[in-house]
């Protein structure tokens, strides 16, 4: 029966031309928006690495005044540090967790390079937002009188250009080959742009005791610490310093902001990719509607033959599926294309879940689509039918 | 071989009752040729297809080969009209996206047969209608009496004891009438029994008996 249905389909395939390129089209979509899902998803399981509830990031900023900005650096940080609402406070570069700013460098150990993610902070960081170490030490400020300067990578950093050996105490270079950087520690996850991130190589390193650009403070408040805090802290700033300014953003904030980032898209994606589903599967069941009409006759003939109502609904669902699966195999020569070129450097196996989905999706809408259709083809009467035709 | 018993069909709409046959009762033996001659809506077709289970008469009773025809179930009917009964129609019915062979092949779909069995039964009945050299075509290159001489084929591929005609040369011209006539015979000669519904005096001179049907009404 199967190659009864191919033959039959095959005879037809100028006729179905259309209703092939529509399911494969459909295919490719459902294959771009589960592989998005997946990605995902993926990312969103795996652990953030650090803990953002009642942090607040606040940047300053000197604007016009250039004389002795780390001094007034030094005093905020003493001043902010001072308050029995902070538990901890830390000073690192811009790109502090979930901020808008990414700072990367390629990174070489042996023969080894990987563009790696930087974020330059103190040695306070590592408490003040709870990122757990699971080899080495975090560095201290201390450590900045060595020959190279202290930094602390993620696991990721480690298994790409350390392989199967610990990173801890190895010297990295920077991207001419120059031995810039010593290992102190490593942690597990660092994910500074939320959950939806992929987990990426990373590296921390120290602030330098003179820095003058990294300016931003991570404060990890009390809870229940608000906002008549916040004007308490930007105002003793311009006290402090006269002409600054400040920027305080909550961290909780920050990555509900990320999150929509991400989410956005996928949802507009997901909603315009539903809308076209719903007009495949109309499509589609307009056509076997009008199809099996046409070919009252033809059934009337195989229910003359023998075939019972069972079997005409399963020719009518085998014949769709018979089609669906042209277009599937039509599709999957180019969603193969993504994990074989590595074209968004997405892992395979969201490539190889994304295909199995979308398939099972294309099968359930056009069975769904075809069965009522069919069914009701199958109890056509065949003297009926064939007196019709 | 088909017995009807008082076999009554009757149409019902919301608002008409149609009395198609009335008071039939039949007894065509094993071999034998018979014909059924009417004008048009005195219910001959109705009556093949209750002969042929494509329809349920509304009272009497129908045996096939000895057997009683207890319900009309579609799980209990299908198989005794893929084994037992054979169809030619005055269309042809043929599917016009299959080949000559593929259109044959049909009834044995619904029965567990390999493909290579299929293949070789199908040979075998385009071989007896005389259309071995014209397996791979499609009906579209066929005149009407080789369409026909497919759907004989289609017909006895599945060896049934009864073949069911509905006017088999009503859309040809009489020679290839006389061609398809032939071909019933030579079936018939070899043991197939044959009910024939035809409006030629000619054809119908060529079977065994006639059966004359006048409003629902057997006749003769």
């Amino acid at each position: 029966m199967i190659r009864h249905l191919f033959k039959l389909i095959w005879n037809k395939k100028q006729t179905h031309a259309l209703l092939i390129i529509e399911i494969w089209a459909s295919f490719l979509v459902l294959f771009g928006l589960a592989t998005l899902i997946f990605y995902n998803v993926r990312n969103y399981i795996q652990p953030l690495g650090f803990e953002y509830e009642n942090v607040w990031a606040m940047s300053l900023n000197n604007n016009q005044d250039t004389i002795a900005i780390q001094e007034k650096v030094e005093t905020i940080f003493a001043h902010v540090k001072g308050f029995p609402e902070v538990q901890s406070v830390s000073r690192m570069s811009d790109s502090y967790p979930f901020s808008q700013s990414n700072n990367s460098r390629t990174v070489k150990y042996n023969n080894v390079a990987t563009q790696i993610g930087v974020v330059v902070a103190d040695e306070n960081l590592s408490k003040t937002i709870d990122i757990p170490l699971i080899k080495g030490k975090w560095y201290r400020n201390a450590d900045s009188i060595g020959k190279y300067i202290p930094v602390v990578i993620n696991r990721k950093a480690e298994a790409l250009l350390f392989e199967n050996q610990s990173a801890v105490g190895k010297i990295l270079s920077d991207y001419d080959g120059k031995a810039t950087w010593i290992v102190s520690g490593v942690i597990d996850h660092y994910k500074d742009k939320a959950e939806f991130m992929e987990n990426k190589p990373f590296l921390f390193e120290l602030l330098k005791s003179k820095d003058i650009w990294n300016k931003t403070l991570v404060i990890h408040v009390k809870p229940g610490t608000d906002a008549i805090f916040e004007a308490k802290l930007v105002k003793g700033i311009s006290s402090i310093a006269k002409g600054w300014s400040t920027d305080i953003v909550y961290l909780t904030d920050a990555r509900q902001k990320q999150h929509d980032m991400t989410l956005i898209p996928v949802l507009i994606f997901l909603i315009v990719c539903s809308f076209l589903l719903i007009n495949v599967a109309l499509g589609l069941f307009g056509i076997l509607n009008l199809s099996i009409a046409r070919r009252r006759g033809e059934i009337g003939l195989r229910r003359a033959m023998g075939a019972t109502e069972k079997m005409v609904t399963a020719q009518f669902l085998g014949e769709i599926w018979v089609l669906s699966t042209f277009s599937v195999i039509l599709g999957l020569i180019l969603a193969v294309q993504f994990p074989l070129l590595n074209v968004f450097d997405v892992a395979a196996g969201i490539y190889g879940i994304a295909i199995v989905t979308a398939t099972l999706i294309i099968f359930v809408i056009v069975t769904l689509c075809a069965w009522y259709p069919s069914s009701q083809a199958s109890r056509i009467h065949p003297a009926i039918a064939l007196h019709e035709d | 071989m088909i017995k009807l018993q008082n076999v009554e069909k009757i149409y019902r709409t919301s608002s008409i009752e149609t009395l198609a046959l009335n008071n039939i009762n039949l007894n065509v033996k094993k071999g034998e040729f018979v014909s059924i001659m009417g004008p048009s809506g005195c219910g001959k077709s109705t009556l093949l297809n209750i002969i042929g289970l494509l329809d349920a008469p509304s009272k009497g009773i129908i045996e096939l080969d000895g057997q009683k025809v207890e319900t009309y179930h579609d799980k209990a009917i299908a198989p005794l009209r893929n084994k037992m009964l054979g169809f030619i129609f005055q269309s042809f019915h043929l599917i016009n996206d299959l080949s000559v062979i593929d259109n044959v092949e049909i009834p044995l779909l619904y029965r567990s047969t390999t493909a290579r069995q299929r293949r070789e039964l199908a040979e075998e009945a385009l071989e007896k209608v005389g259309l071995s050299n014209r397996m791979k075509h499609f009906p579209k290159q066929l005149s009407g009496g080789q369409k026909q001489r497919v759907a004989i084929a289609r017909a006895i591929v599945g060896k049934p004891e009864i073949i069911l005609a509905d006017e088999p040369t009503g859309n040809l011209d009489s020679a290839m009438g006389n061609e398809i006539i032939n071909i019933l015979q030579s079936l018939n000669e070899n043991g197939a029994t044959i009910v024939m519904v035809t409006h030629d005096d000619a054809m119908a001179k060529r079977t065994h008996r006639l059966i004359r049907l006048f409003d629902g009404t057997q006749v003769l």
